[in-house]
């Protein structure tokens, strides 16, 4: 009883918690004591200029780069230089890049099956009828024999979405997904991610689409030169924001 | 207003209704450009042949390649014929010299140099330093010297004496090369190679079910293996069941004797029809591929000149066929006759041996004179210097395609892999490398023409190569020209079949895009 209680208390509380993260490049500080916690569940969206730290941020939560300082734990797991811990971590959260980086040299299909049949050693008919199943979920089923470079930028973005869930991960996070779209394929991308907001996955997502961001968000992150600087629901912070580079940041944007 | 655009409109259909000067029209100024291209090149080429034919009969000099026939009498130092009888076997020995000396360097070059262009992407210091300095070193010195340092240093063994043995007499090691056990292919050969082609038919099924079988299970079935074993198992029961065979001998003679009696005309007949069916449905499916949903698609002058030389190859075909050469077909004839007899005779009555065997290397001559029996497979220090040579040079550049061709793939490549679980050997394996190689590809080619090329080298270390041969044949005979063209035919011949295969592999692998 009281093992399942904790078990129910750990995955619902906190799914990231990153306790003053530091990062440097060379003597250039990117990340100056991030601290933030993100329950199961729960949709995150970070803005920013650019340069502020929020891609670097993410990055870290997955160890694409490394912090030097500070602790980050995911669902219960630290990142260290343990490579079991980083390997475990990688295939509980799933990315989606700017430049979508979808393989070129393999089709649609083989890119989704990738991961799941050598990390997980799925077989090749589950694997692919699972990534049948992903690429209904993102619209294109059609599209499964075609190599990446036959796509569409907004096709390309919704199979690099499939691929991510092929691992079935706990967490997705986002880096700029849509800054890289032509206007009209950026709505075929949100409207797939706003059904996985809905769906209940914990997502982390850097982006400009404010229209997203009020929509979506369960908590909106600003951030500016490696810093949090104000952390509220979307009403507080596009109504009421407090501090004053929020203030500035808003008024260039709106 | 309403002035005005009665001007422009009237401008408009004049310039419409104008047709442009000859020399501006399109369509005249290619065919004009095609037709004068090929006076001028056939023009060009008839000029050089008559003038160069004037100058050398005015000069006296030989074209002819008699030579190749009539025994030149010289000793080559290693090859598969060291007392060649005619020019012509002696120029083969050279072919061979070269071509082993080609793709054995191209083998190892590859394998070396795809292991240091990774070495030098390392994050290991040491590592790292030594694959910079292997390919800093090996590629700013002109492989002639090391060539020439390879041979110093491998001529300064010693003295060939019958206490030069090593590995208890497995092998003999001197400054006169390496001697060592040759494997050759005996008596039961043939009938045990019949084994091994149903062992790898049989391999082959096996092998494709058990991918099957963890396709569909998750399981590792180690399809590989498995296929290996199919065949070692052939291979040993064929070693000692091979005799049963022997019956094949009659068949393959039979179809050698009925393959005899096809008369030359019957084959003529054929190979024309051949020649015509290919012309013809090359045109049909060039118009198939033109074909689109709303018809023939209008041709280009381009499209009819490719239909207008196929049409005319098709006829130089069979004008050559029946008429300029009509040998050609008898000559088709008789060596497919041949091939049949040959299996038939090496599938023989009395072929029960071991399919392999070997000997030892042996030590001829008296005295000072020693030097290495024909048993032995023989290494000299002329080739050994030509293979370190090449080889060695090579695969510096090797190392530098391959670690542009990582290079080149993007970073968000391996990034991608890892955010979804690969680990660094399946990232470098699942996408990194498969891209790599596809840029590395045609540069590589390069790096094999270039090899092939430089093994015209060995004439001076004294590896007898085709281009030392065909010196040594030079100056017997003095047919210069006859000599030089027949190295030309050589090296474009091996430049060609490099090309081919590179292009092959990089048609087959190109990454799909709209």
């Amino acid at each position: 009883m009281t093992d399942a209680m904790t078990l129910h208390a750990s995955s619902t509380a906190e799914m990231i918690v990153c306790d003053a993260v530091d990062k440097w490049y060379g003597d250039f500080q990117a990340l100056k004591g991030v601290s933030a916690t993100i329950a199961e569940r729960e949709v995150v969206v970070v803005l920013g200029p650019s340069g502020s730290g929020k891609s670097t941020w993410i990055r870290c939560i997955n160890r694409l780069e490394a912090h030097q300082g500070g602790r980050i734990v995911v669902d219960g797991v630290e990142l260290t230089n343990d490579t079991r811990n980083i390997e475990k971590i990688r295939s509980e959260v799933g990315m989606v890049f700017q430049q979508f980086n979808l393989f070129p040299h393999l089709t649609v299909l083989d890119n989704i099956t990738l991961a799941p049949r050598w990390v997980r050693k799925v077989p090749k008919a589950d694997a692919e009828a699972k990534a049948m199943e992903l690429l209904e979920t993102v619209g294109i089923p059609e599209q499964a024999e075609k190599f990446p470079g036959q796509l569409s930028g907004g096709q390309q973005q919704r199979v690099a979405i499939a691929r991510a869930l092929a691992m079935e991960p706990r967490v997705m996070l986002f880096d700029e997904p849509t800054s890289a779209l032509d206007p009209e394929m950026i709505k075929e991308v949100l409207d797939v991610m706003k059904g996985l907001a809905r769906s209940g996955m914990t997502m982390i997502v850097v982006t400009h689409e404010m229209g997203f961001a009020r929509e979506v968000a369960d908590r909106i992150i600003f951030m500016e030169s490696g810093e949090i600087v104000e952390v509220g629901t979307p009403e507080h912070f596009f109504t009421n924001p407090t501090e004053d580079r929020t203030k500035l940041f808003l008024s260039q944007i709106l | 207003m309403g002035e005005q655009r009665v001007t422009s409109t009237s401008t408009l259909a004049s310039t419409q209704a104008t047709k442009p000067p000859w020399y501006r029209d399109t369509t005249i100024v290619k065919w004009f450009a095609q037709v004068a291209a090929l006076v001028l090149v056939v023009g060009a080429l008839a000029f050089l042949a008559i003038v160069g034919g004037d100058n050398l009969e005015a000069k006296d000099i030989a074209t002819d390649f008699d030579f190749l026939n009539i025994n030149q009498g010289f000793d080559i130092s290693e090859g598969i014929d060291s007392d060649p009888d005619t020019g012509g076997r002696a120029l083969w020995v050279g072919i061979v010299n070269t071509l082993r000396l080609a793709v054995a360097g191209m083998f190892v070059a590859t394998i070396l140099g795809v292991l240091i262009g990774v070495a030098r992407l390392s994050q290991n210091w040491m590592v790292n330093k030594a694959a910079s300095a292997y390919i800093e070193t090996l590629r700013n010195i002109p492989v002639i010297v090391q060539i020439f340092i390879y041979a110093a240093v491998l001529g300064g063994l010693g003295r060939l004496t019958a206490d030069s043995d090593f590995l208890w007499g497995l092998g003999y090691i001197s400054a006169k090369g390496v001697s060592l056990p040759r494997v050759f292919v005996a008596d039961g050969f043939y009938q045990w190679a019949v084994f091994l082609v149903i062992g790898s038919v049989v391999g082959f099924f096996v092998h494709r079910n058990r991918v099957r079988l963890q396709e569909s299970t998750g399981r590792i079935t180690y399809p590989n293996l498995w296929a290996l074993g199919v065949l070692t198992a052939f291979a040993i029961v064929g070693w000692f069941a091979h005799p049963m065979w022997g019956f094949l001998s009659g068949v393959f003679g039979s179809i050698g004797d009925a393959w005899d009696s096809i008369p030359q005309i019957l084959m003529q007949l054929l190979l024309s029809a051949l020649v015509v069916f290919s012309a013809a449905s090359w045109i049909r499916r060039f118009l198939d591929s033109k074909r689109t949903p709303a018809g023939l698609a209008k041709l280009t002058d381009d499209d009819i000149f490719r239909i207008i030389f196929a049409g005319v190859g098709g006829v130089i075909g069979l004008l050559f066929l029946m008429v300029l050469w009509p040998g050609l077909s008898s000559w088709i004839v008789n060596s497919g006759s041949d091939f049949w007899h040959f299996l038939a005779d090496k599938f023989g009555d009395g072929r029960s041996g071991q399919p392999v065997d070997a000997m030892m290397p042996t030590i001829e001559g008296e005295g000072t004179l020693l030097k290495y029996g024909p048993q032995g497979l023989t290494m000299t220090v002329g080739f050994a210097a030509m293979f370190l040579g090449v080889t060695l040079y090579t695969a510096a550049f090797i190392a530098e395609i391959v670690r542009g061709g990582i290079l080149a793939v993007p970073k968000g490549q391996s990034e991608a892999a890892s955010a979804i679980g690969l680990n660094r050997a399946q990232s470098l394996r699942q996408v990194i490398l498969p891209q790599a190689f596809r840029v590395s590809l045609p540069p590589l080619g390069n790096q094999y023409l270039n090899l092939t090329k430089n093994t015209s080298l060995g004439i001076a270390v004294g590896y007898a190569d085709v281009v030392s041969i065909g010196n040594t044949l030079l100056n017997q005979s003095g047919k210069a020209l006859s000599v030089i063209a027949l190295w030309m035919l050589f090296y474009l011949a091996c430049s060609l079949s490099i090309s081919v295969v590179v292009n092959w592999f990089n048609v087959r692998m190109k990454i799909v895009e709209r």
